[in-house]
Order: structure tokens, then C-alpha cells, then sequence
């Protein structure tokens, strides 16, 4: 009987040990209508957008913390790019490969498509910070006039008057303040970004308070 | 203590011959990307930012929760194991008030491989999913001969089914867990079962660092088998209500590793519940709850046939967590007050104490119940998901008690003495001379994560009050401060 409890829990060991087979053999039970897989090209891109994206990009992508940018009204084609940059590693600033190599990395041409739709559909809600008149004046000279000494073009020129994008040209009205300063500093000092040739020579010679004052005057533009 | 060891030994053979392997296979597939229960990272493919505030575990951010409360099931299936290692070294600021020091202090100053642990579990289908964690202890049991002996047993075991119901309209997350220790299911870190540093060795390998200091527990423990089942609405309110009775059965796996004798024995099924209030704003969380549990308990494991030896707890507790994180930022505050009640079985309340006062006067008989309070804070910071620092307050108060006592005049000789041929020898260091469980202070902590799946920390506690009092508290003249201890580890995981 001595080694009656050693038996007791060599079983409670088998059954434990069992168990963790019994989950790497278990069949994958799909549920493609309420699914998070983003493995499974059978699951739609609306289904991954609400399930999957909408935890840090917010159901209709506009997202409730700054760390993640506003995928609402966005254009499909800056959409398709990133999402395909994300897949490719092309695209690899920190935001990038910490949050979304790994969840683009199976998705479909499809999928993607699907999802930039989705997005483009959806309404930016205006942003509600607040912030100093005479930063927002600073920042409106520099998005509507670019910073002339520095041979800085006007952010209207390719985002559009109104900052609404344009094509691969994303929409940049209404995005948050932060996450805008974050990219433009990647532009200004790295290769980070596919594609970013533009805007690293736009970024280069931008100063702190160039970022600044125009990445919050682009969150404000959506209710101005 | 035979069974003890031969489950250990059996498991020790899987962790070194299977694992070992299994862990350079892993490490030959997915260079560069191990993070915290790297099978999550590898799962989702993302760093281990997304999931924990600033990279520090176990803190989740509120993409964590919400992976937690879909049932692990976000991303893709994929290897279903981990393993994570640590190593540590620890210094007390006073030996010398024992008259045992290599008994009582064996691992201070000594660097030491302190436990391993094996996690199974991720993504099983679209709505199930799981977390097990296997931890083998080096420093686990102490024998006669004052060798330390390694053991290994189920640690934290969460299993759940889950589904989402979310549109523009609305948003709701419900689910069920099977799990070995309330509030394990918890996606907040205020939960008894999440509020604490990691890592930390047990304590039997060090007494006084902050892992043995009072944490906002259940009666219960761990290692007990439970059914709940949760909601979460609108990422705004939180529920979850179950209920635990003893691991055996179907259940048996959930005390892995223990034998008989050391299983928590229930009567019946206990009642868990858990409420919060959550808020997102900006960068910001804030939640605010509650929660509880009912618990009796036998007295003796290997004897269940009579009720009237049962103890009767009563846990309750309100919880507050806020949260700031932008990168490179991350912030979190935390907040519990946890009240405990305990109602002894009749044959162990009024009972007199072997001790007497010093004058020999018998103590009062022992109380029928204990009442303890239990408030903690910590207030943590991480740079860049790599430069990290933390402050931590805990304050345990209760009332005293006879029952309590482990320290005392004995009667024949009227000294206090650790004899243990005496009739009643007294306990040194670890003993209270007041009755009173007491104890409170602070813990500093500064850690550096120079690659994700490694981490390098110190860690000072300092106490103000222990066991009861502030200076003499085992009646050998040990002062609370003699048990500050520096803690330091090098923490691995993949």
C-alpha cells in the first residue's frame, strides 16, 4: 500500500498526458461563420474584420486606443498594399511585425481584398481630442503649404485637399494624432515601410513640431 | 512522500527526455520568434507586446483579454507546447537570528536552478481552446536528511469552449472553462490567481521574497477541479459564476502530480462568482469588480466521511485595474482588498494552547473563527517593452488567535525554546509569538528584457511587520527587516 499514492498519481498524470495528445490529434471543428482562424481561406473577410481585427481596430475601424490606427473610410488600395506588405514582411516598422505579420501571414488575396472593402465602407468618427488653437494653425500651414524653406511639399498634393486619400495615397484625415507622428518619424528614419520612398523624402527634413502640429491638425480634419 | 517522488521521477523523464528534444525541434523551426507562452506567439505570429502590457507577464493588455476570453482561439493551430525555465539567486539581510541558519536559510546566497515549466494548449478548433501549465519545483520538498528534492505537478489549468456574437450592434463574448484554481479564468490581473510577480521559485527554496508574501488567494487553492461560465457584453460588463469540488475522476488530471494526501479536499460544489466594470478611452483601461467564493474544506484530505470536520471559508474581494499603454509606454496599476473568513470545524475551535504566558498562566482557548484583510497594490512601468519597474504594497491584518500560535513559553520550562523534545517547542523564523497573521510591506522590482524569451530581474522585499509584529515576532528576537530579501532571476521561455 506504500505505493498506493504514487499510483494515484501516475494516473492523474496518464489522464493529463492523454489530454494534451487529445488536443494536438483533435480534428479542427470549424465554425467558419463566427471563426478567428486566420488560417482558413474559407472564412470571410467579414467574419475575420469582426472577430479577429475589430479587437484593436474597433468593429467599424475606428479604433479606441491611439496604438492602432483608424481603418475606417480608409482607401482599399493603401488597404490591400499594407495588408499585403504585412504578408510579404515588406512592410516591417515595430507596429507592423509585432501586431500583424502574424495575422496576415496566411490570408488570402481574397481575404484581403475583402477586408480593404469592408474598411473603405465603413465611417470615420470624428475625433473628439482637443487641442491648442495654435498647434492646429501650425499644422493646417504645413498640410495645406508643405514648409516651403525646406522644400517640404503640401500634404494636400497627394492626400488630397481635404486629406481624404487618394488610390495608394491613404486617407490621412482623421487619423489619430500619435500613430500619425509614430509613421512619419519611421519614414524620417528608416526603410521600414515598402513603398515609402515618397514620404521619406517628405519626412526627412520635417521637424518635431512639423509632426506634431500636422499630425494633430489631421485628427481634428474629420470635424472641422 | 513515496509517491511524491516517483511521480516526480516519471515526470522528470518526460521534461528531460522528451522535451529536451522537443525544444531544439522547436527552436530549429521558429528561430526568432519566442515570446511568452511562445505557443500563443506562435499561434497568432505576433510579438508578445500584443497580448502582454509591455511584454511583462503575466499582464494582460485588452487584446490579452480578449484573446483569453474567445477561448485561446484567435489565429491558428500550431505546435501546442512551450517550455519556460528559471533560475535564480537570493540574499536575505539576516541569517544570523537562528540558531539553524543552514536549516533555516539552505539556498540564501546560492545560485539556483529554481523550476521549469511545460505549457500546453492554444487552439484546438474555432472555439476551443487551452491553457496547461506543468511546473516542476527543484526545490519542491525538503527530506529528514535536509536534501532538497525536485517535484513536478499540474500548475495552472485553463479549458475552454467560447463564441462571439459580434456586429455593428452589438458585442458579446460567452463562454465555459474548465479549470484547477478560481479565478484562473480571470483576464484581469487583479484575479487572486494573476496578482502576482513572475517569476517567482517556491517558497520552500526562499521564505521571504515577495512570492511568499500574503497574495489575495482562495481558501481553496489550486488544484481543485471547476466549472464556469462566463460573459462579457459589449467589452463593458463582465460575468462569470461557477462552482469547484474536489479533483478525482474525469477531473483527476487537474491535481496532476499530487498524491492523495496533499489534494484539496471539498465538500460538494463551491460557489465562485466574478463581476466587473470595464472602460476603454484612448490609451486607457479601467475595470473595477468584484468577486467571491464559498469554500469547505476537510480537514484531513484522506478523510471525507465526516462534515463536522470541515472549515468553512468565506473569500470576498473588490478589484480595480488601470491601465496605460501607447508605445513605447506601458503602465498598469493595480488595486485589491480581499477579506477572508474562516469558521474552524467544532473539534479545533476552543481548544487550549500547548503555550503558556510567561509567568506559565494557561492563553486563552482558541478562537471559532479568523478574520483576515488583505489589501495589495502594485504600480508597474515598461520602457519600450525591454527596461521595466515595478512597486508593490501588501498589508495583511487579522485578529489573533491562539489556534494561530506557533511560537510560546513552554509550560514546563517557561523559555521559548525550539527543542523539539520539549512540550511545546516553539517554531524560529517562520513562527509567530503573537497569534496574529500580520505582515506587510513593500516590493521593488527593476527588470530587463534584453530579447523577448528572456528576461533578467531584481527584486527587493522589505518588511515592515511580519507574523504579527514588527520586531521579535518568532520570540527569538527576529525582527521583521532580518527578512528583507534581494531577490535576482534569469527568466527563459520558448
Amino acid at each position: 500500500m506504500r505505493n498506493a499514492p504514487s499510483i494515484v498519481a501516475a494516473a492523474k498524470l496518464s489522464c493529463l498526458a492523454m489530454l494534451g495528445v487529445a488536443t494536438a490529434v483533435m480534428p479542427g471543428c470549424a465554425n467558419p461563420s463566427r471563426s478567428r482562424d486566420v488560417s482558413n481561406p474559407q472564412v470571410e473577410a467579414t467574419t475575420l474584420a469582426r472577430q479577429v481585427c475589430s479587437n484593436c481596430h474597433g468593429i467599424s475601424g475606428n479604433s479606441v486606443s491611439p496604438n492602432f490606427p483608424n481603418l475606417a473610410a480608409q482607401t482599399p488600395e493603401y488597404l490591400v498594399a499594407q495588408l499585403k506588405g504585412f504578408r510579404s514582411h515588406d512592410r516591417r516598422d515595430p507596429a507592423g511585425f509585432e501586431y500583424m505579420w502574424g495575422l496576415s501571414r496566411k490570408l488570402t488575396d481574397q481575404q484581403i481584398e475583402g477586408l480593404a472593402s469592408y474598411y473603405a465602407g465603413q465611417t470615420l468618427a470624428p475625433s473628439q481630442a482637443a487641442a491648442p488653437s495654435q498647434m492646429l494653425a501650425a499644422g493646417k500651414a504645413v498640410f495645406e503649404e508643405g514648409v516651403p524653406a525646406k522644400n517640404v511639399p503640401a500634404c494636400t498634393s497627394c492626400h488630397g485637399a481635404s486629406g481624404m486619400g487618394n488610390g495608394s495615397f491613404p486617407r490621412i484625415a482623421g487619423q489619430h494624432a500619435d500613430y500619425v507622428v509614430k509613421q512619419l518619424m519611421v519614414f524620417q528614419r528608416t526603410h521600414e515601410r515598402a513603398g515609402g520612398l515618397a514620404m521619406e523624402a517628405v519626412a526627412h527634413d520635417l521637424s518635431r513640431d512639423d509632426i506634431e502640429s500636422v499630425a494633430t491638425y489631421v485628427q481634428s480634419m474629420g470635424r472641422l | 512522500m513515496n509517491g511524491t517522488r516517483c511521480s516526480a521521477n516519471v515526470f522528470s523523464v518526460l521534461l528531460s527526455g522528451l522535451l529536451g528534444p522537443l525544444a531544439l525541434v522547436l527552436a530549429a523551426i521558429w528561430p526568432g520568434q519566442a515570446m511568452a507562452i511562445p505557443l500563443f506567439n506562435r499561434q497568432t505570429g505576433q510579438n508578445c507586446v500584443a497580448c502582454h502590457a509591455g511584454g511583462q507577464f503575466p499582464e494582460l493588455t485588452p487584446y490579452g483579454r480578449l484573446f483569453k476570453m474567445t477561448g485561446y482561439t484567435i489565429g491558428e493551430r500550431t505546435v501546442p507546447v512551450s517550455v519556460m525555465a528559471l533560475a535564480s539567486y537570493v540574499k536575505a539581510a539576516n541569517t544570523s537570528k537562528s540558531d539553524d541558519p543552514s536549516a533555516d536559510f539552505a539556498r540564501n546566497e546560492s545560485a539556483i536552478f529554481a523550476t521549469a515549466s511545460l505549457f500546453l494548449g492554444g487552439k484546438v478548433t474555432d472555439n476551443i481552446g487551452g491553457f496547461v501549465q506543468i511546473t516542476y519545483d527543484n526545490y519542491a520538498t525538503r527530506g529528514d536528511d535536509g536534501k532538497f528534492h525536485g517535484h513536478t505537478q499540474a500548475d495552472n489549468i485553463d479549458l475552454r469552449y467560447a463564441d462571439r456574437f459580434i456586429d455593428e450592434r452589438r458585442d458579446l463574448i460567452v463562454g465555459v472553462s474548465v479549470n484547477n484554481n478560481p479565478s484562473v479564468s480571470d483576464p484581469w490581473n487583479t484575479a487572486p490567481a494573476w496578482m502576482q510577480y513572475v517569476p517567482v521559485p517556491s517558497p520552500s527554496a526562499y521564505q521571504f521574497i515577495d512570492g511568499a508574501s500574503p497574495y489575495p488567494g482562495y481558501a481553496s487553492g489550486g488544484n481543485i477541479a471547476g466549472i464556469t461560465a462566463y460573459a462579457f457584453w459589449n467589452r463593458t460588463i463582465y460575468a462569470e459564476i461557477g462552482g469547484y469540488g474536489t479533483s478525482k475522476g474525469w477531473s483527476s488530471f487537474m491535481s496532476s502530480g499530487l498524491d492523495n494526501a496533499s489534494t484539496t479536499k471539498l465538500q460538494g460544489i463551491n460557489p465562485y462568482w466574478r463581476l466587473a466594470w470595464n472602460h476603454e478611452w484612448g490609451p486607457h483601461s479601467l475595470m473595477v469588480g468584484t468577486a467571491g467564493m464559498n469554500a469547505k474544506i476537510y480537514d484531513d484530505p484522506l478523510n471525507t466521511s465526516d462534515p463536522s470536520t470541515l472549515h468553512h471559508f468565506r473569500n470576498w474581494s473588490i478589484d480595480s485595474q488601470y491601465q496605460y499603454l501607447l508605445d513605447p509606454h506601458a503602465v498598469t496599476a493595480q488595486l485589491v482588498y480581499a477579506r477572508q473568513r474562516h469558521r474552524y470545524p467544532d473539534f479545533l475551535a476552543g481548544q487550549p494552547s500547548a503555550f503558556v504566558d510567561a509567568q506559565g498562566n494557561p492563553l486563552p482557548n482558541s478562537g471559532d473563527e479568523d478574520t483576515t484583510n488583505l489589501v495589495r497594490a502594485k504600480l508597474s512601468y515598461v520602457y519600450e517593452a525591454r527596461y521595466g519597474g515595478s512597486l508593490s504594497f501588501f498589508n495583511l491584518s487579522g485578529n489573533t488567535n491562539t489556534a494561530l500560535q506557533t511560537s510560546g513559553y513552554d509550560p514546563t520550562s517557561l523559555t521559548i525554546t525550539s527543542d523539539p523534545t520539549a512540550q511545546a517547542p516553539s517554531t524560529r523564523v517562520n513562527g509567530t509569538l503573537a497569534g496574529n497573521p500580520g505582515t506587510r510591506g513593500f516590493t521593488y522590482e527593476l527588470f530587463w528584457t534584453p530579447i523577448q524569451y528572456m528576461r533578467l530581474g531584481a527584486q527587493y522585499t522589505a518588511y515592515s511587520r511580519f507574523n504579527g509584529a514588527s520586531d521579535n515576532y518568532d520570540g527569538f528576537g527576529r525582527n521583521a527587516r532580518d527578512n528583507n530579501a534581494l531577490f535576482v532571476y534569469l527568466w527563459t521561455a520558448y
